[in-house]
């Protein structure tokens, strides 16, 4: 069985959960902080692609990083690179899909941090930085890394945004999601289901990861 | 305050969800519903004949179904039910007939198409007919869209594949595959492929000039055969809808779109 779509599904899935990781972060924590009016609106901008079809994503992201679009077209121009159907046009898509995921996670686990240690700090003389990264951070890290984990479980599965981003080409673009779609269609059900129990076996590793994490948690 | 905001909300659903229901509200009679599962390529010319139809007989409603003729085939072999089916190719119809899913007798060969090669506007590879995309996938340097071994304009171009001595699993890494021909003809307009195989009506309906024509000895005659289903609801209906089809008015909208009417 050629494993590229397995390799390729975890390579884009990762990059995609890293990336979203730290922008998730910085939005939960940046906007936090802003006026009410304007939290709302970006609130729901920045959750708007978990609730859109994965489809509309994809339709919306061709809008922007299409070749005969402008942004598209500076790339070509500047970097003599094209944006979609390559392997990494994926975690454009992926990181769009599952952005929302981690953000929601992270403004949960900031919300529910007690601002009293972050002031006790401050009133010692630690500065905003020490303050983020050594008593929020570390404060808030089960959510986090729940969050971390639900989005790298989300960036496997996704396939509507992806297909129509980076098309499928074997042994190139496809993934497990992309593959098993394209084996169903041609009738190749025998290796299809061996991808489905594939999939499946990485989805529930990684959700018991995430009960085992709570777990500790819990007994801390 | 906020009940009366809440109250104004509900309000405005419910006038909204009514204003919807006004807007497909339907003639007290019951209409006749003709199921229609066709090849995604078809899309253009069935709808413009679906409105002259329905303008001739009132009683009925074309209900089209289009996508590739393979997924098309599979669902009417899972149950899905359906009154009349034209397919892409004989293959797929073929496979309903030994299943034994068709109407005795009603099956007959509606149009030919040609299968086409175009380039991405704005694209500037340097292709000129079917001998110059060999060479191009061999060298690897072009992104090549193609329907799926599923889809009949896929198996076209498989055929054509064959002729050129082209081996696909070889130049795969070259080749983005489509699930109907829709698919592939936007991955060609957008840009994301550089170049693609589709049907020329399809050309002719997304405004794209074909750089060549596959001939019948590179893929066979591209033959569209239509039948009724033997667990058609509207059997009769359908018939007498694939009869129009065959007749001079409808053969007169698919010319006009590039297919060759042989029924």
């Amino acid at each position: 069985m050629d494993w590229y779509p397995l390799l390729n599904s975890l390579r884009v899935a990762a990059i995609a959960s890293v990336a979203v990781f730290f922008t998730g972060i910085a939005a939960a924590h940046y906007i936090a902080r802003l006026p009410r009016a304007v939290k709302g609106v970006l609130d729901v901008a920045l959750t708007l692609p978990l609730v859109l079809p994965p489809t509309v994503v994809g339709f919306l992201l061709l809008r922007l990083l299409g070749p005969r679009h402008p942004l598209s077209s500076w790339v070509w121009d500047t970097f003599g690179v094209r944006l979609t159907m390559q392997w990494w046009s994926a975690v454009f898509a992926v990181a769009v899909v599952v952005f929302p995921l981690m953000y929601r996670t992270a403004r949960g686990a900031f919300e529910s941090f007690d601002e009293r240690l972050a002031q006790a700090a401050r009133t010692l003389g630690r500065s905003n930085t020490y303050v983020f990264w050594r008593i929020r951070m570390p404060c808030c890290r089960q959510g986090l890394i729940a969050g971390a984990v639900l989005s790298f479980a989300r960036a496997i599965g996704e396939y509507g945004a992806t297909s129509m981003v980076a098309g499928y080409t074997p042994g190139k673009t496809a993934t497990v999601a992309t593959e098993v779609y394209q084996l169903w269609r041609i009738g190749d059900n025998e290796t299809a289901i061996r991808w489905v129990a594939v999939n499946i076996a990485i989805s529930a590793v990684v959700l018991l990861a995430v009960n085992l994490l709570e777990k500790r948690e819990r007994n801390r | 305050m906020k009940r009366i905001v809440c109250l104004l909300a509900a309000l405005g659903l419910v006038l909204c969800l009514n204003a919807c229901g006004k807007t497909a509200q339907e003639t007290p009679e019951e209409k006749t519903e003709i199921t229609v599962f066709a090849a995604a390529s078809m899309t253009e010319t069935l709808q413009e004949i679906k409105t002259r139809y329905e303008a001739e007989h009132q009683d009925v409603e074309l209900v089209f179904t289009f996508d590739s003729s393979g997924t098309l085939k599979t669902q009417i072999m899972e149950g899905a039910v359906c009154d009349l089916f034209i397919s892409a190719a004989p293959k797929q119809m073929n496979e309903l007939e030994e299943a034994g899913l068709l109407a005795q007798d009603s099956r007959i060969d509606l149009l030919e198409n040609k299968v086409a090669l175009c380039l991405a506007p704005e694209g500037g590879a340097a292709i000129a007919s079917f001998d110059d995309l060999a060479q191009a996938l061999a060298g690897g340097e072009i992104l090549f869209a193609m329907g799926n071994a599923d889809v009949p304009v896929g198996q076209y171009t498989q055929k054509i594949f064959a002729y050129y001595g082209i081996d696909e699993a070889a130049v795969s890494g070259s080749i983005t595959y489509g699930s109907n021909v829709k698919e592939v003809v936007t991955a060609i307009v957008e840009g994301t492929a550089d170049c693609g195989v589709i049907y020329a009506t399809d050309a002719a309906a997304a405004n794209l000039t074909p750089v060549d024509t596959a001939t019948a000895e590179m893929c066979g005659q591209v033959i569209y055969p239509a039948a009724v289903l033997a667990a058609a609801p509207q059997g009769a209906a359908a018939r007498a809808f694939l009869d129009y089809l065959a007749t001079a008015p409808a053969a007169e909208v698919f010319t006009a779109a590039g297919f060759t009417a042989l029924g």
